[in-house]
């Protein structure tokens, strides 16, 4: 069935062609393109009330100049960014001729979603093929005549840096809005039916055809009620018929239209779109694949796991270069010195303490900054920008998608439990990029619970890595608390599991530059914010041990420690531990390379550490996101919880005789 | 810049708007992506002046 949009009066070709207007995603050679259509004559100007730029430029087709338009970068009609914002307004305002869709050759299948919008919105596109030479330096091949016939309009195979195929396109221009007939896409039962009850509330002339228009509006487009001036109650009947979208499909129509969209792509795509029989792409596709698959991916993200986390971390970082700098450097050089300085020079005693001694800024808070922490952080930076810079990370998500839906979350919770594990705090924050309520609640608990910090996971392997066993049962509880945890909140919450999509960018190998320049920068920004926290810290405690307070609070945590079986030399590790999860980490780690923890007591103080309330800035910005009532309700819950599973571990391997 | 996580690029203005509202207002040296919502180092002041060089030579 011909489209409705279509019929509508066609821009006529030349020589009444007047204005053209490129667009595409950033990064496809779109400006290159624009620069060889218009040559020397650019005006640059900002789109007006906004500070972007947009490129304004003629072309001579014969005895007439045509104005050429450059928009900003855009992946949709639905605009997220004020770029695609001012893209999109262009493409209502302009009234343009000729649409130039220019795409990245290699890239076709991720880029023609956007080109069924354009021609769904009625607008007389013609398709770009841009960088055709690399898609057939890689062994692309693409049936262009049939994409054509598919689409029903123009398509034309450039190379903007060399110029290739240009003028071809140029000559082209004039067939764009001819003889377009791309059946309608339908967009199932429940769109359909919300789109005939929005399509009517669309004002005529609006720039792009009432069906895209309304599809945008099933979006949630605000902006787009805005420019349209739509009514209070038309506004609210959008929001009802959303609202009914997402009763009666289970999904919001945000996610079912782009989703429909890009299976149409892809069944285009494996129509037109040939990729390399043979060669390194097609292995880096393969190798892509099994990444997400359950069967295969999971090996793969036990061996990245394995390799990257416990043999590079928790092996090399917290223990050879933490051996060398903690027990080299610091116990042997610079503790006695500063030591054997501050005994013989200041008299006072309570000054000794401040600076040195067991709990001095020096002795403690900058040898637990820079010998334990910054080592083991500093190492985990570095697998963790590999693995980031590989394209890995997308992967991961689709691969616990379906694991993630039990626990009431999907896969895009990749992306704060991922951060989790540079900084809960930063990554509490990022679960307001998660789509429902129920969902950020309970990828908050789950932080706050079960996802150690960069520092404390890193110390915990250091600790472990010589106890495979405890580190084994560690491993299982926190993983089970985890998932059970998930569980259970997903059901006391009431809600519908989520739907997930998104678009996989391509693997590959980790650049050592960009890798360099994230772990450095990383570490940089974590090392000023943990430096002057120790140091705060050891001044903390020195107060508290000058008015009581200190030794009071160990030994009535000594209590609780002896319920979860740990020596009550542990309190001060706990008690660390409120302050900061790292520092906290950091006292166990002491206490372990001073031999005070047998292989249970060691797994006790891991999982119960690691289950631990979260540090006070944690709390804090639960409490900003979440709201202070939540934010109690889930430190009492965790804090109880953490000690009760610590009590648990110890009673059972008690029981069962276990000795790790 | 490019994002890390869904491979999308975005200006760093663009991304810096995505700040507000941040508890700790840009302060953490992140960059967030105004696509996904992922947080990845901002670029620091002294790369950026080796890619505007490398750039010009080019």
């Amino acid at each position: 069935m011909p489209g409705r949009c279509h019929s509508s009066a066609a821009p006529q070709a030349d020589p009444s062609l007047r204005k053209i207007v490129l667009v595409g995603n950033p990064n496809v050679g779109k400006s290159a393109l624009f620069n060889r259509i218009t040559g020397t004559y650019v005006v640059v100007s900002n789109y007006p009330g906004t500070t972007v730029e947009v490129s304004r430029g003629r072309l001579r087709l014969g005895s007439t100049d045509v104005e050429v338009e450059d928009t900003p970068g855009m992946y949709s009609l639905l605009p997220i960014t004020e770029e695609e914002r001012v893209a999109r307004d262009i493409l209502l305002e302009s009234h343009a001729d000729a649409v130039l869709h220019v795409v990245d050759a290699k890239n076709l299948k991720r880029m023609l979603p956007m080109t069924l919008q354009l021609i769904e919105a009625g607008l007389p596109v013609v398709l770009v093929l841009n960088m055709i030479d690399e898609a057939e330096r890689l062994g692309v091949r693409i049936d262009t005549d049939r994409l054509a016939r598919s689409l029903g309009v123009p398509v034309a195979t450039t190379a903007a840096l060399t110029g290739r195929g240009v003028k071809e396109l140029i000559a082209r221009l004039g067939e764009a809005g001819r003889g377009r007939t791309l059946p309608e896409i339908y967009y199932g039962p429940e769109v359909e039916a919300a789109l005939a009850r929005v399509e009517p509330l669309v004002p005529a002339r609006a720039g792009l055809c009432p069906r895209a228009l309304a599809l945008l509006l099933l979006q949630g487009d605000e902006r787009l009620e805005e420019t349209l001036g739509l009514s209070a109650a038309d506004v609210e009947r959008m929001a009802e018929a959303r609202r009914e979208v997402e009763r009666r499909a289970g999904a919001p129509a945000s996610l079912l239209i782009p989703e429909r969209l890009h299976d149409e792509a892809a069944r285009l795509a494996d129509e037109v779109f040939r990729a390399p029989e043979a060669g390194r792409v097609t292995w880096v596709e393969r190798l892509s694949k099994w990444m997400m698959h359950p069967v295969t991916g999971l090996p793969i993200l036990a061996v990245v796991l394995y390799y990257g986390l416990y043999k590079f971390v928790g092996g090399f970082g917290a223990g050879t270069v933490v051996d060398f700098l903690e027990g080299h450097v610091f116990e042997t050089y610079v503790n006695p010195w500063v030591n054997d300085a501050v005994t013989r020079w200041i008299p006072w005693r309570w000054l000794q303490d401040l600076i040195a001694l067991d709990y001095g800024v020096i002795t403690l808070g900058l040898r637990y900054a820079v010998a334990i922490i910054l080592p083991i952080v500093g190492t985990f930076f570095i697998a963790f920008s590999i693995i980031e810079d590989s394209g890995y990370l997308p992967r991961l998500a689709m691969l616990v998608d379906r694991l993630f839906k039990a626990i009431g979350l999907n896969g895009r919770a990749v992306i704060p439990m991922t951060l989790g594990f540079g900084c809960d705090t930063m990554a509490t924050m990022v679960t307001r990029t998660l789509e429902t309520t129920r969902e950020r609640i309970i990828a908050t608990v789950l932080l706050a619970l079960a996802i150690p910090c960069s520092a404390q996971l890193g110390v915990i392997l250091g600790m472990m890595s010589a106890e495979p066993r405890a580190m084994a049962v560690w491993a299982g509880f926190v993983i089970g608390v985890f998932l059970l945890i998930g569980w259970l909140t997903a059901r006391i919450l009431p809600g519908e599991p989520p739907m997930f999509y998104m678009e996989i960018p391509p693997l590959r190998l980790p650049r050592p530059g960009a890798v360099a320049v994230k772990t450095l920068t990383r570490m940089q920004w974590y090392f000023a914010e943990i430096l002057p926290l120790f140091l705060l810290a050891s001044v903390l405690i020195w107060l508290g041990k000058i008015t009581g307070l200190f030794d009071a609070a160990v030994s009535g945590l000594g209590v609780v420690m002896g319920w979860i079986g740990l020596p009550k030399e542990a309190a001060v590790a706990f008690l660390f531990g409120f302050f900061r999860r790292d520092y906290g980490a950091a006292g166990l780690y002491d206490l372990q390379s001073r031999g005070l923890l047998t292989g249970n007591q060691l797994a006790v103080a891991a999982i119960t550490l690691t289950l631990f309330v979260p540090c006070i800035a944690q709390f804090l910005v639960m409490q900003k996101e979440r709201g202070t009532k939540t934010a109690l309700a889930i430190a009492g819950f965790v804090f109880t919880f953490a000690f009760g599973v610590g009590a648990l571990v110890n009673v059972v391997l008690t029981a069962l005789g276990v000795k790790l | 810049m490019k994002c890390d996580f869904c491979g999308r690029w975005f200006s760093e203005d663009e991304a810096r708007k995505e700040c507000r509202g941040c508890a700790v207002f840009g302060g953490c040296k992140n960059v967030k992506c105004p696509y996904c919502g992922y947080e990845m180092p901002r670029e620091a002041g002294w790369v950026r002046w080796l890619r505007t060089r490398k750039e010009k030579r080019s």
